[in-house]
């Protein structure tokens, strides 16, 4: 489903990624994580072409991201996103938030659009809001809306960047438990996560990345069980702490 | 001691309502193709695109750094003659209306074009990710995403800037055009009544102006609590 293959990216002479080899199967749930400013964020960016790289391969779907032939526009229609700060559309409503890209860019017709949006608010627990604007949601409750707003898109696969470190800690499970749903109903996951209980319950692999490398890739009952590297069994410590 | 005598204004007013009208249509031509222009620029401006980038660059700058009323000299002495010589138009075609828009409206456009260069980079980044992420296009992010968030936190110094606009026109008084300012002049001229006519259209302006800025302090109050 999506194959890296030595990716790098450099900003000057900063390495923020360096032979970056991954792959994750169709199914398959992969949380990331590692220190802040690890290359996290860009790597799971890369995926969708939202940061280039310079060098090396990523393959979505059967699809080239770095190849210049490629629709990037095309390619993320079918990847979904979810970004640490949302990133609702503030100036519409819920639905509309859910209904524009299906419209805009699947060229559904307005009405399927809003049924669909609709039936998403359901499955997050949220339809009694859809005529309301993103700013008088809580944070989880606009996470979820956010979710749902990617699904509209039918996805093949969903990307996570940090969908909880912005929320408040009695708002994080809601957003966990839609997310852990989904793991349970197939899809296809890369999520950049610290919450570890969240990577036992539904991860098939954990990577762990270090300035710009991935430093570990393993199942999670090996990382859990007994990380190679010295950074990971850090991280760990300090992490399963608090 | 000067004697006031108000008598010639009553039966002035309707050509004074018909300069007014014109200082209206300036004002509002030059605002709307301003902005359109000014978001034109601020986009080429923004672009990675280096030559367009240059281009908005240099036009900003050019225009913010020449007094506006030689812009419109400028533009009523060479916009008739090259529409004259481009469509045929008949020699001394009253074109001073159509020329004063024109020179408003590529000067505004440089000064819009900075506010609304502001206001897209106001609008959070992850915001364009986002609808990117969503698959749309540079394009459609642009005008369905970051612009009516840039254009929401603008409205109020849009708005500014048209006030300013309206005064403005009273500069169109070089090419002799009766705008408002232009018709108080000749009626006072005419009557020998100059400064009863300059200081009943000075508060008109004043009316005007402070309560178009109090709509906008207004507007800008409610979004605050928004
Ligand atoms: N535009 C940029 N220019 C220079 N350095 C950047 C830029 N964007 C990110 N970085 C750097 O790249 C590194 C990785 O960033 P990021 O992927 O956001 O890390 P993480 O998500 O793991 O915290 C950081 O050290 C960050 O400072
Ligand atoms: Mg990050």
């Amino acid at each position: 489903m999506i194959s890296m293959n030595k990716v790098s990216k450099h900003y000057g002479s900063f390495q923020v990624l360096a032979d970056c080899t991954t792959e994750v199967h169709k199914g398959e749930v992969i949380v990331v994580c590692g220190p802040s400013g690890s290359g996290k964020s860009t790597l799971i960016k890369c995926v969708n072409g939202l940061e280039p790289f310079q060098s090396g391969e990523i393959i979505v779907n059967g699809v080239s991201v770095g190849d210049p032939k490629t629709n990037l526009s095309k390619l993320r229609s079918t990847v979904g996103m979810v970004f640490q700060n949302f990133e609702l559309f503030p100036h519409m409503r819920i639905i509309d938030n859910l209904a524009i890209a299906q419209v805009k860019v699947l060229g559904r017709n307005p009405e399927q659009a809003r049924e669909k949006g609709l039936k998403l608010l359901d499955r997050v627990g949220l339809r009694v809001q859809a005529e309301k604007y993103p700013g008088q949601l809580s944070g989880g409750q606009q996470q979820r809306v956010a979710i749902a707003r990617a699904l509209s898109m039918d996805p093949i696969c969903m990307l996570f960047d940090e969908p909880t470190s912005a929320l408040d800690p009695e708002m994080i499970n809601e957003v966990l438990d839609v997310m852990t749903e989904l793991a349970q109903e197939g899809m296809t996951m890369m999520c950049v996560t610290h919450e570890m209980g969240f990577a036992r319950r539904v991860a098939n692999r954990v990577i762990f990345m270090d300035q710009g490398r991935i430093v570990e890739d393993d199942s999670k009952e090996a990382f859990f069980g007994n990380p190679r590297s010295e950074r990971a069994q850090q991280f760990l410590a300090k992490i399963l702490h608090h | 001691m000067h004697e006031f005598d108000w008598s010639s204004i009553p039966n002035a007013l309707p050509f004074l309502w018909d300069g007014m009208k014109i200082s209206l249509e300036i004002t509002l031509s030059a605002v709307v193709f301003g902005i359109v222009w000014g978001t034109l620029l601020a986009l080429m401006r923004l672009s990675s695109i280096t030559p367009l980038s240059w281009f908005a660059a240099g036009y900003v700058n050019l225009f913010r750094a020449v007094p506006l009323v030689m812009v419109l000299l400028w533009f009523f002495l060479i916009v008739p003659h090259l529409l004259e010589s481009l469509f045929g138009l008949p020699r001394g075609t009253d074109m001073r209306l159509t020329s004063a828009i024109a020179g408003f409206a590529l000067f505004e456009a440089a000064y819009y074009s900075e506010i609304i260069r502001a206001g897209i980079q106001s609008v959070p980044k992850g915001q364009m990710a986002a609808a990117s992420a969503l698959g749309m296009t540079y394009g459609q992010a642009m005008r369905l995403v970051v612009l009516p968030q840039a254009f929401r936190n603008m409205v109020p110094l849009l708005l500014t800037q048209g006030i300013i606009l309206f005064q403005d026109t009273s500069l169109v008084y070089v090419s002799a055009l009766a705008d408002f300012f232009g018709a108080a002049y000749k009626v006072g001229d005419r009557d020998g009544r100059l400064v009863e006519l300059l200081l009943f259209a000075g508060a008109v302006y004043f009316v005007l102006c402070f309560a178009a800025s109090r709509v906008v302090r207004h507007y800008q109050n409610r979004m605050k609590t928004a």
